[in-house]
């Protein structure tokens, strides 16, 4: 069976000062395979991608692409050796167009552009993909999907046999994930071998013709599809069994409104939005990217505010015109972007927990009771288990869950009564997702009214108790648990007659 | 971070000593309590101004008009001195010309949203020019006595007002920014301004109080300056706003925000101070004075990105 794989490692090791990223790894990829590698954050996948790639040079052990011993002494000569990726965000240049973004790194020669020429190789990648794309359109404006497709077709120009998709669904909406999949199966019958690495194992499973599972480093398990089972997998991947799939059936029993919400828009952004949330009750706000739910949740939380609609906390009627006004009200908003909107990176754990709450911590002349201060934080990090020898760590250092965990014990200690999340499991792995999730399930247990924005629809029915979906910036429908099921709410954020493969 | 600050600030360690060593060497008065003294003096309205810069730089902004305002404070009170105000009430009026300058830059920059770079180079000029229509081309002096001789003799002891007034801020700011919550703002914000506004501190009102603070720290060193020389020009203090920001970066600040350390902008004054005398003692002229410090500005922004560099290539390796 090796003889034939395409892309082979063999007892590759790498450490990275004193720790050990991959121990004594091997692999075999076949032509014309999807091959999905799964594993928790910090398992090695990076590590594993960066050496095919030749970013990262193995310390011990052998890589062979078909059959031959090579050396990847950088991405180029990974290139040319036949293997590249794609990542979350695509590397695209906004002012050149679709056509020229395809043929970046290999232009024809000559110092004129043959644009019909250009125009024409492009679409002849383009096309056999399955999608519609205008090659001469600008690359600025492209949706993450459209800039995916074309660094896949770039890829392709390039005449890789080894296509490695790392996450590539992440940040994409039911439909376009739909659509990138058609593309891997495009690209498998093309002969090209896809490495498909997600944490979203429902796609694994519609996708995928082998399954390789690594954990700390090490190679765990290679298996056809057929053989594999959700809980055996995941099993596999944490080395213990979790039980946090199962979808909820029944609404937990609620107290009193907390929030109620009516006619709430934002001049041109969303409108119509009506609900009302109790006291324990998990809302969860579903639809396609770029259907306005953040917005939502940024005028709830001041950021944006609403300018259409009422807002009656705890029974009183008021409007939320900044950020620190809703945390004054209670509301905390756990935004999704943690790099952008959420952490100061290069600050330590603790200047992020109690970044929220300084007030709390601050006596005479605004100094900080740095004691009080270092214990708070060390209490979350016990709490929580935020993984980490103590709290005066950069976050920056810390694996997606652990930074996430940060986030929630900074907003957690401005004890919320209303407490926002936006896509809260994003990017993170099993294990953490679990944690995540039972995180808010407790919280809800004390009585805290809950709102999960999430694009990832069986977390939306593991958690929620309502599910408020959206569509184009409007409120497309209300559904309790036990009549929510992942095709109506995919019928209603698509649209009526528009239902999309789930 | 810390690790890295920590290092950095050991390194300005030995580079006062060497320089600190080379002077005493070359020149046995250097050491003489009178000689620090004059040390300091000689450049005592900057390194004032460049206190509230460290806090303004590591806010990811900067501030090109303070030494506008220094030369408008100098020239307002040599104004009002010679059309017949006491020294007391001049002083105060000067404090409230860098309150007013302040405000102006504070609600450009942290109301309407302009960069800091624009404003405060907008009024670098205009500021500067309002001092220059002020006085023409005359050099006002005739100050009080006792204006002067808070300028230039011994307050308690040998020790003059500018020296301790300069004492008392390090030491204040040092405390503001390493350990009250309106430091640890002034860093976030630094850092990343969107994560401070969603985590609901309030980001302009951080900026405009460093501005006005700016300004306020301006107007009083441009006081100082006038009282410590007797007279002032249009063109008093013109240009000293690019040594102060040298004294800052040196000091390991950066020039992105949200890094930087009190301690480690103090051992970069010494060092300044220190190369500037010692470069004197040995008939360095002024211009080639400014280039060296010049280069070991070049030098500290090169350095960390070199090491930074090399770190990466080990770990790719």
């Amino acid at each position: 069976m090796t003889d034939s794989a395409i892309l082979e490692l063999r007892s590759v090791s790498k450490s990275f000062a004193a720790t050990a990223a991959l121990r004594d790894m091997s692999l075999a990829i076949l032509p014309g395979e999807i091959h999905a590698i799964v594993g928790e954050n910090g398992a090695g996948k990076s590590t594993l991608i960066k050496i095919m790639t030749g970013v990262h040079q193995p310390d011990s052990g052998q890589i062979l692409v078909e059959g031959q011993p090579v050396t990847l002494r950088s991405t180029q000569e990974a290139q040319t050796a036949g293997i590249a990726a794609i990542y979350q965000e695509p590397m695209v240049f906004p002012d050149l167009n679709v056509a020229e973004n395809i043929f970046i790194s290999n232009r024809g020669k000559g110092a004129f552009m043959r644009w019909a020429d250009l125009y024409r190789d492009a679409e002849a990648l383009v096309v056999p993909l399955g999608v519609t794309l205008d090659v001469r359109r600008a690359a600025a404006g492209l949706t993450l999907a459209e800039q995916q497709t074309v660094e896949i077709a770039r890829a392709l120009s390039l005449k890789v046999k080894v296509l490695i998709m790392d996450e590539p669904t992440a940040s994409l909406s039911a439909h376009e994930v739909a659509r990138l999949l058609a593309i891997a199966r495009a690209l498998k019958d093309q002969g090209v071998a896809v490495i498909y690495i997600s944490h979203r194992l429902d796609e694994i499973f519609k996708i995928a013709d082998r399954v390789t599972v690594i954990r700390d480093g090490q190679h765990i398990s290679t298996r056809p599809i057929g053989e594999v089972t959700e809980t055996g997998m995941v099993r596999d991947m944490v080395g213990r069994a979790i039980d946090s799939f199962a979808m909820k059936t029944a609404a937990n029993p609620v107290g009193e409104v907390a929030l109620s919400v009516s006619g709430l828009g934002r001049e041109g952004v969303f409108s119509g939005v009506n609900f009302d949330l109790a006291k324990g009750e998990v809302l969860c706000l579903a639809g396609l990217v770029g259907a306005r739910r953040t917005d939502v949740g940024l005028a709830l939380f001041g950021i944006a505010p609403a300018t259409q609609g009422t807002i009656v906390l705890h029974g009183t009627s008021l409007t939320i015109g900044s950020a620190r006004a809703a945390m004054d009200l209670g509301i905390a908003y756990v935004s999704e972007d943690r790099r952008k909107l959420g952490l100061a990176m290069s600050l330590p754990i603790f200047a992020n927990i109690s970044l929220a709450s300084l007030r709390k911590l601050m006596g005479l002349f605004g100094l900080i009771d740095r004691r009080a201060e270092s214990d708070m934080a060390e209490g979350y990090r016990k709490q929580l288990d935020i993984r980490s020898p103590d709290t005066l760590i950069e976050v920056g250092k810390l694996s997606g869950g652990n930074q996430q965990k940060v986030m929630l014990a900074k907003w957690l200690e401005t004890n919320p009564t209303v407490l926002i999340f936006d896509e809260p499991t994003r990017g993170i792995d099993v294990g953490a997702k679990a944690e995540v999730h039972g995180i808010i399930r407790t919280l809800a247990a004390k009585g805290v009214a809950i709102i999960v924005i999430s694009s990832d629809l069986p977390e939306v029915l593991a958690l929620a108790d309502r599910v408020l979906v959206m569509r184009e910036g409007r409120q497309a429908g209300l559904l309790g648990i036990a009549e929510a099921t992942q095709e109506r709410v995919i019928a209603l954020a698509a649209g009526t007659g528009e239902r999309v493969a789930a | 971070m810390m690790q890295s600050l920590k290092s950095w600030e050991g390194g300005l360690l030995a580079l006062f000593c060497i320089t600190f060593a080379l002077n005493a060497a070359f020149a046995p008065e250097f050491l003489t309590l009178q000689n620090q003294i004059n040390l300091f003096q000689l450049s005592i309205e900057k390194i004032i101004v460049a206190l509230v810069m460290t806090l303004i730089i590591i806010n990811a902004e900067i501030d090109l008009s303070v030494a506008s305002v220094m030369g408008l404070s100098a020239v307002v009170f040599a104004f009002l001195v010679n059309h017949g105000w006491g020294g007391g009430a001049a002083a105060a009026a000067c404090l409230v010309v860098g309150f007013v300058a302040g405000s102006v830059n504070a609600v450009l920059i942290a109301r309407i949203g302009i960069p800091s770079l624009v404003v405060t180079l907008a009024m670098m000029i205009g500021f500067r020019g309002f001092a220059r229509v002020l006085v023409q081309d005359q050099s006002l002096g005739d100050f009080p006595g006792w204006v002067t001789n808070l300028g230039q003799k011994g307050l308690v002891g040998p020790l003059p007002l500018s020296l301790l007034l300069f004492f008392i801020l390090l030491i204040v700011l040092g405390i503001v920014l390493h350990r009250t919550g309106f430091g640890r703002q002034v860093v976030v914000i630094g850092t990343n301004a969107e994560v401070a506004r969603f985590s609901g501190l309030n980001v302009g009102r951080v900026k405009a109080t460093l501005f006005i603070l700016s300004s306020l720290a301006a107007a009083l060193a441009g006081l100082l300056y006038a009282a410590r020389l007797g007279s002032v020009r249009g063109d008093s203090a013109l240009g000293f706003e690019l040594d102060i920001i040298t004294m800052v970066l040196l000091g390991g600040v950066s020039i992105f925000g949200g890094k930087g350390s009190m301690v480690g902008v103090f051992l970069s004054i010494l060092i300044i101070l220190n190369l500037r005398n010692g470069m004197a003692l040995i008939n360095v002229t002024g211009h080639v004075q400014t280039g060296v410090i010049g280069i070991l500005l070049i030098g500290s922004v090169l350095i960390p990105n070199l090491i930074h560099d090399l770190r990466a290539k080990r770990s790719r390796a």
